[in-house]
């Protein structure tokens, strides 16, 4: 450290501040807490049955719904691309990195979620922080249901406008909300996820774009987990309410059901020349590696020719559902793949996953302060690869744990 | 993990309400004759009993206590040994001295938190010695429970004092209220606030990012209210603003360097202090010089009123002049956890009719940030 010598012709040296250390004392910190991430790795490909840390296990804690990370077709249009065009793009899309492949994808993707234009970003996250803070300034609000996940929060949080929330799918409260707002603010934004992602529910879409017409007020939907997972073909929420184009921006995600990477979203024209205009996170971020273009092609073509997979999907949702219910597990309010187990006890959640993983079935806890302090669960996402052997594996060690940890 | 708990119980407390009287101090011998039998010592054996299912594994608490029924009999009786007596009370008949004088020696003892079992009397008695010194958590055994201190039962209070001992609830402002014995004496019932002491609360969590949540200390969220209100003051640069009583609107004036009256209303225009501790007649003349105003204020006590329990200089012709619409609640996170409804009582049937029919509040619970609160009144 540093000396501070007085008296007479002084030498001072300053305490210099140590530029690193609060690297090591936060991240000590964390794991004292039992805070930090233990990250597992996968050897295989995030397949139905993958090798994570070096132990087989049954993937359910994956987003890959249709498993079409490993579907033939994606992966072959991966490749072709990659040869066509080359590895990288070169460029950010509005210098010069839009291929024409970039852009065949939106007019695919505008064709499949029958809106008038598309477009595509690195990533959902990259799509809503880019987004939101154009669409709402100081002098406007923003309004959310209270259990809005992941990147909606951190966009709605760079911007200036006020907040407000309202209960979880209450719509009365939404309209409490909405009419408060319509005396005090010039724009108003009504944004929701779409399938909510610690329940599996879904959010009244129909309701909401009826609302917010009432009033004037833009809707805004994430989603992510409702991309290929709910509506006719897998077309998303806008199909599933029967309301495609009326939903404002529809934002959505290509690392889910899809099977790559890529955000999306889809609307007007208009709304579409506004994004890629003022996104920040759109105009200075790199486009995507062509075989990424080339496996999301791919994908909206599978969804289009291959209904199987989402029928997959949903009878294996339903059968395991049913399977939990009848051994006395409670599966809450899911109306989609994703289907939480509810253990009750944070530590125990904790336990049933670690077990859960020795038995070779990958699944993660969710504790508070995720999800109230008495609803911890085992999250599992329903996966069209899976067979019923699987699920019945699968099925057999929740009934095993489940009665060793007495929760049922 | 070694954790020191004062344990204090009020005998006495509790045995007034069977029997029809408004709380038990001082009228003990009339609740006996009209045949009330003690109930605190059977509430805070409940409440052990409760608390040690959840603490099977064994705290290292030291329990520092009083002897006989204010508290050692009853640990005793659950097998509980790791106890230090403190303070004996010198007759069978304890009194409101007697657990002052306990109180006195509690805050030698560097204890991390002082459980107690009795109600708002008891409360207020402790208050007036230990004030924040020490964070209280009360076992609701009393005939009047407003104050924020009491779990809902025995059952959320042992879980409280678990989740406490783990790290898992923080400490944070809650309210002592109890009745206005004066008032009270002229046939009026009202509740007043006494005094604002450290007591458990969840901590507000906010998310940073997909899976990942932040704690928030009490004192951050209310700086962002007080950004909040600062703004507002700044929209609004020629309206009175009153700031009212509880431990929120205290911090808030704090950070705008607002001196504030804890348990009373002051008036703020242009962010100097204009009127302190006002009454309903000194509003009402302020309110003539300043005719534009709004009153800023939180929900306060155990059930969450804004108006009616505590605030009571803000009578109905204050709030009339004002106008509902110029009302700004403000409220932590973790403070609409333990009270997730509003209530207003003004004693004023048109008014509360109007509060009715309004059915909701946007709550401000941080900066810029607000959700909807549902309103319930006494007579709707």
């Amino acid at each position: 450290m540093g000396l501070v010598i007085l008296g007479g012709n002084m030498m001072t040296q300053i305490t210099k501040r140590n530029a690193n250390k609060f690297l090591k004392d936060e991240y000590d910190e964390l794991v004292k807490n039992h805070f930090e991430w233990n990250i597992r790795v996968l050897e295989s490909g995030s397949k139905p049955h993958s090798i994570v840390n070096g132990k087989e296990v049954i993937m359910m804690c994956s987003n890959n719904y249709l498993n079409l990370s490993n579907h033939p077709r994606l992966v072959q249009g991966a490749i072709e691309a990659a040869k066509k065009y080359g590895a990288g793009s070169g460029s950010v899309r509005a210098i010069a990195g839009t291929l024409k492949i970039h852009t065949e994808v939106e007019k695919r993707l505008a064709r499949f979620k029958r809106t008038e234009s598309a477009l595509i970003y690195q990533t959902g996250f990259a799509a809503n922080s880019g987004l939101i803070p154009q669409l709402v300034g100081d002098g406007d609000i923003v309004i959310s249901d209270e259990l809005n996940h992941g990147s909606i929060i951190d966009g709605v949080r760079l911007t200036k406008a006020d907040r407000a929330i309202f209960k979880h799918r209450d719509m009365g409260d939404l309209e409490r909300v909405l009419k408060d707002a319509d005396k005090k603010y010039r724009r108003i934004l009504v944004i929701t996820d779409g399938v909510f992602s610690m329940d599996g529910d879904i959010a009244p879409m129909d309701k909401i774009v009826k609302l917010a017409n009432d009033f004037g007020a833009m809707t805004y939907v994430d989603d992510a987990h409702g991309e290929g997972v709910i509506g006719e073909d897998g077309r998303g929420i806008g199909a599933h309410f029967h309301i495609e184009g009326k939903i404002d921006v529809e934002m959505g995600t290509f690392s889910k059901a899809f099977g790559v990477v890529g955000g999306l979203i889809a609307g007007s024209q208009d709304l579409v020349n506004f994004a890629y205009n003022k996104s920040r996170t759109w105009l200075l971020s790199g486009s995507h590696p062509p075989a990424v273009s080339g496996a999301q092609l791919a994908a909206i073509d599978v969804l289009e020719t291959e209904p199987e997979h989402v029928k997959r999907l949903w009878d294996n949702t339903k059968y395991f559902k049913k399977e939990l219910n009848s051994l006395g597990f409670y599966t809450g309010e899911s109306e989609t793949p994703i289907t939480p187990v509810i253990v009750g006890d944070s530590g125990k959640a904790k336990d049933l996953s670690n077990r859960l993983f020795d038995e070779g079935v990958f699944a993660l806890p969710i504790v508070f302060p995720m999800v109230a302090r008495d609803k911890a669960r085992i999250r599992t996402m329903m996966n069209a690869g899976l067979t019923k052997n699987d699920l019945d594996f699968a099925l057999n060690k929740f009934e095993k744990l489940g009665k060793e940890l007495s929760i049922i | 993990m070694s954790v020191k708990i004062g344990f204090l119980i009020n005998p006495v407390a509790g045995m007034g309400g069977r029997v029809g009287l408004k709380g038990t101090d001082g009228v003990f011998e009339k609740a006996v004759q009209l045949g009330a039998s003690p109930v605190t010592r059977q509430k805070a054996e409940e409440m052990l009993r409760e608390f040690s299912v959840f603490s099977k594994n064994h705290h290292d608490i030291l329990w520092v206590t009083c002897s006989g029924e204010m508290g050692g009999s009853v640990l005793e009786i659950l097998g509980i040994k790791n106890i230090q007596i403190v303070y004996s009370p010198s007759s069978d008949i304890t009194t409101a001295h007697d657990t002052k004088t306990a109180c006195k020696t509690f805050l030698d003892h560097h204890l991390d938190l002082l459980l107690f079992c009795g109600g708002d009397g008891t409360a207020r008695d402790i208050y007036t010695i230990v004030d924040k010194k020490i964070p209280l958590l009360g076992i609701p055994a009393g005939v009047k429970m407003h104050s924020g201190v009491f779990g809902i039962n025995t059952k959320a209070t042992a879980k409280m004092l678990f989740e406490f001992i783990n790290k898992r609830l923080t400490v944070g402002d809650v309210e002592i209220m109890d009745l206005d014995e004066e008032l009270y004496r002229n046939g009026e019932w009202k509740v007043r606030l006494f005094g604002v002491v450290r007591g458990i609360i969840e901590p507000t969590y906010i998310q940073v990012g997909k899976a990942c949540f932040e704690s928030v200390s009490d004192e951050e969220v209310k700086d962002e209210l007080a950004e909040h209100i600062k703004d507002e003051l700044e929209k609004h640069k020629d309206w009175l603003f009153l700031f009212c009583s509880g431990g929120t609107i205290d911090a808030i004036a704090k950070k705008l360097h607002i001196e504030h009256t804890l348990l009373g209303i002051d008036a703020v225009y242009q962010k100097q202090l204009v009127g302190r501790d006002l009454n309903e007649e000194q509003i009402l003349s302020l309110l003539k010089k300043y005719p534009k105003a709004k009153i800023v204020l939180s929900p306060i006590g155990a059930q969450g009123f804004i108006l009616g329990r505590g605030n009571l200089q803000l009578s109905p012709r204050v709030i009339k002049k004002i106008g509902i619409n110029n009302i700004i609640v403000v409220a932590t996170p973790s403070k609409l956890m333990h009270t997730p409804l509003l209530r207003v009582d003004t004693g004023d049937k048109t008014l509360d009719s109007l509060f009715a029919k309004q059915g909701y509040f946007m709550v401000i619970i941080g900066y810029r940030l607000s959700r909807v609160v549902k309103l319930q009144t006494n007579s709707f």
